[in-house]
């Protein structure tokens, strides 16, 4: 009785290698501000298969690229943020793509 | 200890009926405004010795053994004992001591599963002169991202969901195991509450407005046990919060010379599809 869930997850983490896009799931992203002033992003999928590998872009307001970053193991992304306003992609698959502005990122 | 319990608590609650036409139960309230969250936010929480369905009376309680929270990263527990400060709740009926804390965004900011523990100091019920003890969890997700919500916390008394208590939808249903010592309790005696009140965070205290009106006082509390493999099953039939306690399950008989009833509690929240 004592993890329900891992068994499964680690079932689910075998068969994502295989048949990933198949799965029905959602992408989920959310960024904040680091006590050292740092932005930390963290990434996944409403199924709770790992998002690692995923690309996160950092773009100014013209949509130029500024920072281009890889989704470590533990499913999160941590950079320097640009001066001014940008936004923060996370490339998640097809259908996937998800956007947070740097207004909506606080502590 | 069980029976004498139940018996006690029948005869409590008969002689309560026939003055007020409501039977009770204990329920350690551990309350915050909503558990399934888009993004983390600063987490306002009561703490309650209360009576849920009928908003009172509500019990005082001393300062908690324990309240704690598990990350949704790495399972790490942090002792929030720091963040409670002592209130006057007010219910529908008397004043009692209460808690409230209010717990910061950064601690509640990773996506996933966040876990809730509340170890309260043993309650005197003086009426049975017996104590009640309720370990209590909430669930609080954020993001949608599953988590560690099905796993047990090592608590004495547990409810371990197999449902996410924070997700469920008005009329669904709900399962959990009970667990004492971490092993599954067969038959063991189960009640549940609505909570049919308002939760007043400017005042501290519940609403005046009852949500439902029981139509006997059998309504108040539903009861029932788990089943062989010590697994619970409740209906959720409207919106809002469901408590379940196990009672009377800890390997902890006594606590200062008298009979000690060790309950795990959990709460569900629903909501409509809409």
């Amino acid at each position: 009785m004592k993890s329900l869930g891992s068994a499964h997850r680690v079932l689910m983490a075998g068969a994502l290698l295989f048949y990933q896009a198949a799965f029905a799931h959602g992408p989920v992203f959310d960024c904040y501000i680091e006590s050292d002033d740092q932005v930390k992003c963290e990434t996944g999928f409403t199924d709770g298969s790992s998002a690692a590998g995923r690309k996160i872009h950092v773009r100014d307001m013209s949509n130029k690229v500024l920072l281009e970053g890889v989704v470590g193991k533990d499913n999160t992304y941590t950079f320097q943020p640009p001066t001014g306003n940008y936004s923060v992609v996370f490339l998640g698959g097809e259908g996937h793509e998800t956007t947070i502005q740097s207004s909506d990122i606080s502590r | 200890m069980t029976f004498n319990r139940r018996l006690l608590r029948a005869l409590a609650a008969a002689t309560f009926s026939c003055l007020t036409g409501a039977a009770q139960a204990h329920f350690q309230m551990l309350y915050v405004e909503e558990t399934a969250l888009q993004r983390a936010q600063d987490l306002e929480f009561a703490l309650v010795f209360t009576h849920p369905f009928s908003g009172g009376p509500t019990l005082v309680m001393e300062p908690p053994r324990a309240f704690s929270h598990i990350s949704s990263h790495g399972g790490e527990k942090i002792d929030l004992r720091k963040y409670l400060r002592p209130v006057q709740w007010q219910s529908r009926e008397n004043r009692a001591t209460a808690y409230r804390a209010s717990i910061p965004r950064e601690l509640v900011r990773s996506m996933g599963d966040h876990i809730f523990v509340l170890e309260p100091e043993p309650y005197l019920e003086t009426e049975e002169d017996v104590y009640i003890q309720q370990f209590t969890k909430l669930i609080v997700n954020v993001g949608g991202v599953p988590g560690h919500w099905a796993e047990s916390q090592g608590l004495p008394v547990e409810i371990q969901p197999l449902n996410k208590p924070y997700a469920n939808w008005t009329g669904g249903v709900f399962r959990a195991v009970v667990l004492a010592d971490g092993k599954p309790v067969p038959f063991a005696e189960v009640e549940i509450e609505y909570l049919n009140h308002a939760v007043d965070f400017e005042n501290n205290a519940f609403g005046q407005q009852a949500h439902v009106t029981a139509p006997q006082p059998a309504f108040n509390t539903l009861s029932t046990y788990s089943d062989a493999q010590g697994i619970v099953t409740i209906g959720l039939p409207r919106a809002g919060w469901w408590g379940i306690a196990a009672l009377d399950i800890g390997s902890t008989k006594t606590h200062k010379g008298k009979p000690l009833s060790q309950d795990a509690v959990l709460w569900v929240q629903a909501r409509d599809m809409k």
